[in-house]
């Protein structure tokens, strides 16, 4: 019993990684990669439909607010799947040719909407925490709508929900640590191949979950720095 | 300093039978006023009695019921929709003829992301299409009439309400608006603090500048103002010289509410 674990020991050698830098770190690369593709998506997506439910509109508020419930509550994994198969077979019927998404465009798709419903939500609360007063000042100038909320609006807003967002692109951030189903060659894919050939599972594994531990360790250390410091500003009060 | 009510050339405010409702409460039932050329005029009466209500109709940050408002000769904007029912200017009529108008609000309302110097400077920027240079200008010799030079880089949080309230004052004004409305400008301020806020006010009024005064001052309303208006549940109740509304009120209630905060 010792023996075997003591085998494991010698088996869990950081080596093993490094020797298989080549295509791991390019894995790595490519989380990142996803990453930043999506929260593009997911803010811009955010910021729209958010947007659409502060409208005075009842039908463009319901719209929006339907949207944020269906992408808050499918899971990841089953969207990345859902758009991975069913929109290219829907549009494909649709143009009666064959057609199929590339995996990257479905992870990005399927993570951006998905994680676009909380930045709605993020983006809503931030707006609605401004005065109504502040925008009133800036209307009773003349300052028109698209003006008033680029430049009195939003960046208030932004500030107000800047530390939830940031939350939020961390665990972004762990949700692309899923596309490796869909055969995006990121760092866990990578790993599984290698492991494939290698049969040196305990070390890649654990390696892998060192890495994206001490990754996102720092994020939301970095996180809780910004959010210390915002709080002491003295933009923030007043 | 009063403007002589018969000429009519130089009304710069023209507000013709105003009427308010919110939902079923009418607010405002049929307000006729004018307001001229370098007069200062204020506003008095119990709360409900509709005057601040009167008062974001000019810039339609209210939207009125029915009833006209013409401001440095233009009506400011409505249409009427397929329905026949008013409905508020949009786009950039409306935000045209809100930069001809200055507001104060009772909370100020500085934007705290943005120093004292950028406050004032935005508007003029954005909306006049001011180079950056002309804005500061103005903005410059503003802050130096309020005495708010060294603050000019402050941002809001770091200043007293007194002080937030004078940039507030110097935002409107770098507009050069044709007139200035008031809304309690003092009414949150802590005591020690309204003084300082109601020089600004004076030295205006003493440089001939249009302003529409709400404000609990009486003493402001009593020595500043040309004109003062009481009003009572939507209507005009009183209107006049100040020592003839507040000293000498024709009315009941007018002299009710007067004898109620003056002693």
């Amino acid at each position: 019993m010792i023996e075997k674990f003591s085998e494991l020991a010698k088996d869990l050698d950081p080596a093993v990684f490094w020797e298989y830098r080549a295509v791991l770190i390019p894995g790595l690369l490519y989380n990142f990669y996803v990453f930043f593709l999506t929260v593009g998506v997911a803010v811009g997506l955010g910021l729209f439909v958010a947007i659409l439910r502060l409208s005075h509109h009842g039908v463009l508020r319901a719209v929006g607010g339907l949207y944020a419930e269906v992408c808050r509550n499918t899971p990841e994994y089953i969207a990345l799947i859902w758009i991975y198969y069913v929109p290219p077979l829907l549009i494909g019927l649709a143009i009666g040719r064959n057609i199929s998404f590339s995996p990257l465009l479905a992870a990005v798709i399927a993570l951006g909407l998905s994680s676009s419903g909380y930045f709605t939500e993020t983006f809503r609360a931030g707006i609605l925490a401004v005065p109504k007063g502040h925008v009133e000042a800036a209307r009773a100038l003349g300052m028109s709508r698209l003006a008033t909320m680029q430049r009195i609006v939003l960046p208030q807003a932004i500030r107000h929900m800047l530390p939830e967002a940031m939350n939020q692109f961390v665990s972004l951030f762990k949700g692309t640590t899923l596309v490796s189903l869909i055969a995006i060659p990121d760092l866990m894919y990578e790993v599984s191949l290698v492991t494939m050939d290698t049969d040196r599972a305990l070390p890649l594994y654990t390696g892998a979950a060192l890495i994206y531990f001490v990754l996102i360790l720092a994020m939301t250390t970095l996180v809780r720095k910004v959010t210390d410091r915002m709080r002491k500003s003295p933009r923030m009060t007043g | 300093m009063s403007a002589p009510a018969s000429r009519s050339d130089n009304v710069v405010v023209r507000i013709v039978d105003l009427h308010k409702y919110f939902g079923e409460l009418e607010v405002l039932k049929g307000v006729s006023l004018d307001v001229h050329q370098g007069e200062v005029l204020t506003m008095l009466g119990s709360s409900g009695s509709g005057k601040t209500t009167l008062l974001r109709c000019i810039n339609l940050l209210e939207q009125p019921t029915s009833g006209e408002i013409h401001v440095g000769g233009s009506p400011m904007g409505f249409h009427i929709d397929a329905r026949g029912r008013r409905r508020p200017a949009r786009g950039a009529q409306l935000n045209a003829q809100r930069a001809e108008i200055g507001m104060v609000f009772q909370q100020f309302n500085l934007w705290p992301h943005m120093t004292a110097l950028q406050n004032i400077i935005e508007a003029p920027m954005r909306v006049r299409g001011w180079s950056r240079a002309k804005a500061e200008d103005i903005a410059l010799r503003l802050l130096q009439k309020i005495n708010l030079m060294d603050k000019r880089d402050q941002y809001p949080a770091r200043l007293s309400g007194g002080q937030q309230q004078r940039v507030a004052i110097a935002r409107a004004l770098a507009m050069q608006p044709k007139v200035m409305l008031f809304d309690e400008p003092t009414s949150s301020l802590d005591p020690e603090l309204v003084g300082e806020v109601l020089a600004v006010m004076r030295a205006l009024a003493d440089d001939g500048t249009t302003m529409i005064v709400i404000t609990h001052e009486i003493g402001f309303a009593r020595d500043v103002s040309d004109r003062v208006v009481f009003l009572h549940n939507g209507l005009i109740e009183e209107e006049g010289a100040p020592d003839d509304v507040i000293v000498n009120p024709k009315s009941e209630r007018c002299r009710r509410f007067f004898a109620g905060i003056t002693r």
